[in-house]
């Protein structure tokens, strides 16, 4: 897999600088945001409903450009990146999707599989792996099972598999908890939490859930009305 | 578990059982129209060859004995395989348009004719047949049938090009219909495309995997339209080849040679290449939109 460059250890993951995001329909979502995440950081992102949580995760997983402003990832500035380069950068980024986005047509195997798949890798290479990933997630029975005959909640979790796969140093994870019974999310949530321990991924989470947040000591931000600010009363100092 | 990949484009669905008609219909159509511009160069070639061959000798104030000693003398030329003098009857017949059914007046002058076959291609017989009718002083002109020829062929190269032009024309409609079709796979698949795309897919990943769909499509409904083709040129070969009138040898001369069967099985691979072609560019311009 290509990188488009080495990191400098003291690059943030994720860097923001005055970014603007504005739809042609309802106008305005995000303003002048300025965000740092550094490398092997975990942090929560909440807010009400609107607020543009999601339009700013897109932003860093590269679903959309900024209408203003420059993002940073890995130290690589990203207006610039040719869309070969663009590629390799997103293979770097795990997403858990709010909405899932599993291929119906494909089983929860073959859509865990998926960003390896896509990288080149043949099913004798990673099969061992993949299954081994749903059977952490509970699905070890569901392997073959085409998505559309799966739970939300078993839905939600091969979607956080698909974006383990990959050994992502950055996990950018929306409402990854929505549709789980608090167990299963709060074990989704420590298996990302020990990600970020043992080897130094990333993580961000957008999440409404406040009672979850309060068990994890980890910074958390708050947007509201397109305006991001740090929870000191909800989340750790730093 | 099963080791076989599932496509990552979903099989097909009824827009693409539409596509594989449009495109064996133009198949079919493109092949036999290729069929009948071979046909027609076929024709133009074996008719003008014969139109050229055929050399009509004007002899005026000559007894028939004396057209006779002519008419051995020419086809003992090298390039000629008949001369004959025509009779009185065949020389009526011919008048019979102007003179009405009643044959000839017997005080009228009419000149002997002779027909003489000749191999064009070895050269222009007609110096030498003018040489004969000057041997034996025989005043008489050789009308040959080269300028004739030259307008035949000049009207069947039009003809020609007629047919290469609705080859051209579905070809370029083929390639406008996938490309459209591929335009509309893309937006009704476009969930797919973003989650590949997110996952860190190339742009040129993204458009293999929709021409290798249309490429395989393409090339089964050009399979199915040079069926048709064949079983249609078959039928009209095997039918058709009984008939010996004028009209079969002004028609174009439908075969199913070795450079025919050639014909059928280009056009599914062309019509494969350009389903390919028009895949490609349409999903690398479509993806130049996005981020």
């Amino acid at each position: 897999m290509s990188r488009i460059r080495p990191d400098l250890s003291d690059e943030p993951a994720v860097r923001l600088d005055g970014v603007s995001l504005t739809y042609e329909r309802t106008g305005e979502v995000l303003s002048e945001i300025d965000l740092v995440l550094k490398q092997g950081s975990f942090t929560f992102l909440t807010g009400p409903s609107g607020a543009g949580k999601s339009s700013l995760l897109k932003l860093m997983y590269l679903a959309h450009a900024p209408t203003r402003g420059g993002i940073r990832l890995f130290g690589r500035q990203t207006y610039d990146l040719k869309r070969k380069q663009l590629a390799a950068l997103r293979r770097r980024i795990g997403v858990v999707f709010q909405e899932f986005r599993l291929l119906d047509h494909l089983t929860a195997f073959e859509n865990v599989a998926l960003p390896l798949r896509v990288a080149g890798q043949k099913p004798d290479s990673y099969e061992n792996e993949v299954i081994d990933l749903l059977r952490w997630v509970g699905l070890g029975e569901r392997i073959d099972t085409p998505t559309p005959s799966l739970s939300g909640g078993e839905q939600q979790r091969v979607s956080i598999a698909r974006a383990l796969i990959n050994k992502p140093e950055l996990l950018i994870a929306d409402e990854p908890t929505g549709n789980v019974d608090p167990e299963m999310g709060q074990k989704i949530l420590r298996l990302f939490a020990e990600l970020n321990k043992r080897v130094g991924t990333t993580i961000l989470i957008a999440t409404h859930d406040l009672d979850l947040i309060r068990e994890f000591d980890a910074p958390v931000l708050r947007l509201s009305d397109g305006l991001l600010a740090r929870d000191t009363a909800l989340g750790a100092a730093t | 578990m099963s080791k076989r990949e599932t496509p990552l484009l979903p099989v097909s669905d009824a827009r693409e059982a539409a596509l594989f008609f449009v495109v064996g219909a133009l198949c079919f159509l493109a092949a036999l129209a290729a069929l009948t511009t071979r046909g027609t160069y076929k024709a133009a070639e074996a008719w003008g060859a014969q139109i050229e061959g055929d050399i009509t000798v004007v002899m005026r104030d000559t007894d028939r004995r004396t057209a006779e000693q002519a008419a051995e003398r020419v086809t003992a030329l090298a390039s000629v395989f008949e001369a004959r003098v025509l009779s009185r009857e065949e020389v009526e017949a011919l008048l019979e348009p102007s003179l009405g059914p009643g044959g000839m007046p017997d005080g009228l002058p009419v000149p002997m004719l002779m027909v003489v076959q000749a191999d064009t291609s070895v050269g222009d017989p007609s110096p030498s047949i003018e040489g004969v009718l000057d041997d034996l002083s025989i005043d008489g002109d050789v009308a040959g049938n080269a300028g004739y020829a030259e307008n035949v062929r000049g009207a069947l190269g039009v003809l020609r090009l007629v047919a290469l032009s609705i080859v051209a024309l579905l070809s370029a409609t083929a390639v406008a219909v996938i490309a459209f079709a591929t335009h509309a796979a893309l937006l009704a698949r476009r969930d797919i495309v973003d989650v590949l795309h997110l996952s860190g897919a190339e742009d040129r990943y993204i458009a293999g995997l929709f021409e290798r769909r249309f490429w395989i499509l393409a090339l089964q409904a050009g399979l199915g339209g040079s069926v048709a083709a064949l079983m249609v040129t078959a039928l009209i070969v095997f039918t058709g080849s009984g008939s010996a009138g004028v009209e079969a040898q002004l028609l174009p001369r439908l075969s199913l040679d070795f450079w025919d069967i050639v014909i059928l099985l280009v056009t599914p691979l062309m019509a494969g290449l350009a389903a390919r072609f028009a895949a490609r560019l349409t999903v690398l311009a479509s993806l130049k939109d996005t981020l």
